[in-house]
């Protein structure tokens, strides 16, 4: 009955870029579930943005097979394209278009239209405390306000699965509080979300469950406060990131 | 549709908010297909040897005087002048005009030039008909030789040179052979009274008919304008190409390519819209250069531009061309990874294919093994497209060739973009 649950399974998933003979990922089986805040921890280099590159179907794994929502995206690429959001970690806006305007766009994309699109759009916008500042130009807005925006685009059409890189990286303390408590709520309404970061505290009271990933392998898997309690010399997920993956710096 | 409509509309509202990209787009191709124009238009004048500025000076008063002038004048290639303010030009005053490159030559008939040739036909005949003893002959015998001075331009070409001195030559012996006849004549009636009089009638026995051997460029030689304005247009279309190229690498850069790829839509729809409002600014383009050069052209000195009666064959090329720059700008900015690198092989490979193209040089002035490989460039197909609508008057099916190069040109670019786009998916 657990195997229904998941949202998404990958098996034995590796990864050879061409040119190199080091996997960038190396046969990685990992089932996320469904409503999970499932984070992807590593350093630089670890292979989380292959991870999530395969996951959004930007290109395929050299073996191995990804199952989102029981679909792959050999056969089924359109239907599941529109069952994720993606929010990458650069601000994916057009500078010289209005919030509404790139969010109206965005949503055109994901097939949204008319009344629809409008009130979802406007929805989206006060949630996020921006309905004042939707006719403005993204090029005036704060880095907090264009990551705001860049979130809301990736979550306007109401995805099953949303994919996070870094989504609060160079923001104030209240955006990263906005940001967080609200990817918290779209997560009890039925959201799955994958989420990479780099703030271990961060990562350690947003996710439910972390895979900890170096070198293209998955080091450890569970949720933060068990894998903290289950190493009483460590104090919090940091510490054990830092035993996990050592303290030698990572070049990309 | 609704996802091409809004990136089509998405792609307009960033076009027109770049005002900067607005200038360079459409203000930079009009000054400089203004200034081209402007400094290529005395050599077109010279090449096509049009109106060439000629002082002429005629102190002889007399037939010679009125043959050289009436010949220079009833031939389409000079501009002459004989007055500055009212005044007559003297030698002196022509010398010193033509060395200030103000007029290319300067010719100078002398004072009793006529005379001269007449004395000499007169020796010949008193020669000829010395033994017949015709009473009434004019006693000379000396032959004497004048001078008719040529004040020529260094700058002037060869060609031109000798066009002016063959013209003179045949002026002046047209006129010793009618005053030859007419003396001989008069002679004979003296010999053999009673005879009607010979009448000289001039009988060209020997007709020269130029034809071209080719049918294409080879016979048309534009002027300034006519070359110009299509020539700085494909130019101008085909540089659209940086922006292009520049816009998709800045939405790989700035994460929006990734985004848009894990949407539902394809590559294409993403690039139908860029090629969509690009093929509109080339379009505007087209026409502003047009106007350029049909309203504002006339008003600088120069030709205007006949843009001849075939609207559509006029559409026809500039959506093809208009096409294949677009093309070309997507396969770019697909394939390079830097705005600087889609910057400089943009910039240096369109200057490559107009200079094959005869974009600045015309590729009849070419050399022959240059104008095989012009053949291959696409700014050439649309050049030579232009010129036959404006130059030859063609219509659809002339520029048919031309067009269908192009639209070829297109879809290998677009091919070319896909499969290396399905390619960095695998790699």
């Amino acid at each position: 009955m657990q195997e229904n649950n998941h949202i998404i399974e990958l098996k034995y998933l590796t990864k050879y870029y061409k040119g190199s003979n080091v996997p960038a990922i190396d046969n990685i089986s990992l089932n996320i579930d469904k409503g999970e805040i499932y984070g992807l921890l590593g350093p630089n280099g670890a292979g989380k943005t292959t991870t999530i590159s395969i996951l959004c179907g930007l290109f395929g794994p050299t073996s191995g097979n990804v199952f989102i929502d029981g679909m792959e995206y050999q056969h089924s690429r359109e239907k599941i394209k529109n069952i994720i959001g993606v929010v990458p970690q650069e601000i994916a806006l057009y500078p010289l278009l209005t919030a509404r305007e790139n969010l109206t766009f965005f949503g055109h994309m994901y097939g949204l239209k008319g009344k629809e699109l409008k009130s979802r759009i406007n929805e989206c916008l006060e949630l996020f405390g921006l309905e004042k500042n939707a006719n403005r130009r993204i090029k005036t807005f704060s880095g907090g306000m264009k990551r705001r925006i860049n979130l809301i685009a990736g979550i306007l059409h109401k995805p099953k699965i949303i994919y996070l890189d870094e989504p609060t990286v160079g923001v104030d303390v209240q955006s990263r509080t906005v940001i967080l408590d609200h990817l918290r709520t779209i997560n009890k309404e039925g959201t799955t979300i994958i989420y990479t970061s780099h703030y271990m505290e961060e990562a350690e009271n947003f996710c439910s469950k972390v895979a900890i990933i170096d070198k293209g392998e998955i080091l450890t898997v569970g949720r933060p406060k068990e894998l903290v309690n289950s190493k009483p010399e460590y104090t919090d997920l940091e510490s054990i990131f830092l035993h996990i993956t050592g303290r030698a710096l990572r070049d990309e | 549709m609704i996802r091409l409509l809004s990136s089509i509309y998405k792609e307009f509202l960033v076009l027109i908010r770049d005002r900067a990209g607005l200038i360079i787009l459409f203000l930079m191709p009009l000054v400089l297909i203004i200034i081209m124009t402007l400094i290529q238009d005395a050599t077109f004048r010279t090449v096509n040897e049009v109106d060439i500025s000629m002082v002429l000076v005629n102190n002889d008063k007399d037939s010679l005087g009125e043959a050289i002038s009436e010949g220079l004048y009833a031939s389409d290639y000079f501009d002459i002048v004989e007055e500055i303010d009212g005044e007559k030009i003297t030698e002196e005053k022509a010398r010193e005009l033509v060395a200030r490159g103000k007029y290319k030559i300067g010719v100078i008939i002398p004072e009793r030039a006529t005379d001269a040739i007449r004395g000499n036909v007169d020796a010949l005949i008193n020669k000829s008909f010395k033994s017949f003893n015709v009473p009434g002959l004019k006693k000379r015998t000396k032959k004497s030789t004048i001078n008719v001075t040529i004040y020529i331009d260094p700058a002037t070409s060869v060609s031109f040179k000798n066009m002016v001195m063959s013209s003179l030559k045949e002026f002046t012996s047209q006129l010793e052979i009618e005053m030859f006849f007419k003396n001989f004549s008069e002679a004979m009636a003296q010999l053999m009274p009673g005879q009607n009089p010979i009448e000289f009638e001039s009988f060209e026995t020997i007709k020269y008919e130029q034809v071209y051997a080719s049918t294409k460029e080879d016979n048309i030689v534009p002027n300034s304008v006519q070359h110009n304005v299509p020539a700085w247009t494909m130019f101008a279309m085909f540089f659209i190409v940086l922006p292009l190229a520049g816009n998709i690498i800045k939405e790989r850069e700035d994460g929006s390519a990734f985004r848009l790829k894990t949407m539902p839509g394809s590559f294409i729809t993403v690039m139908f819209s860029k090629i969509f409002i690009f093929l509109g600014v080339a379009f505007i383009q087209l026409i502003l250069m047009l106007a350029v050069g049909v309203y504002i052209m006339p008003l600088l000195g120069l030709p205007q531009l006949e843009i001849g009666p075939h609207k559509i064959a006029l559409g026809i090329m500039a959506l093809s061309s208009g096409l294949a720059a677009t093309g070309y700008g997507v396969t770019l900015g697909t394939i390079a990874t830097s705005h600087e690198q889609a910057a400089t092989f943009g910039s240096v490979s369109i200057i490559i294919f107009a200079a094959l193209g005869g974009i600045w040089v015309p590729t009849y002035v070419m050399p022959a093994n240059i104008r095989i490989i012009s053949q291959f460039s696409p700014l050439h197909w649309g050049l030579n497209g232009f010129y036959d609508i404006f130059l030859r008057g063609g219509d659809i099916s002339v520029i048919l060739a031309e067009s269908a190069k192009l639209l070829l040109f297109f879809v290998i670019m677009l091919i070319i973009a896909v499969v290396y786009n399905n390619y960095t998916k695998t790699k």
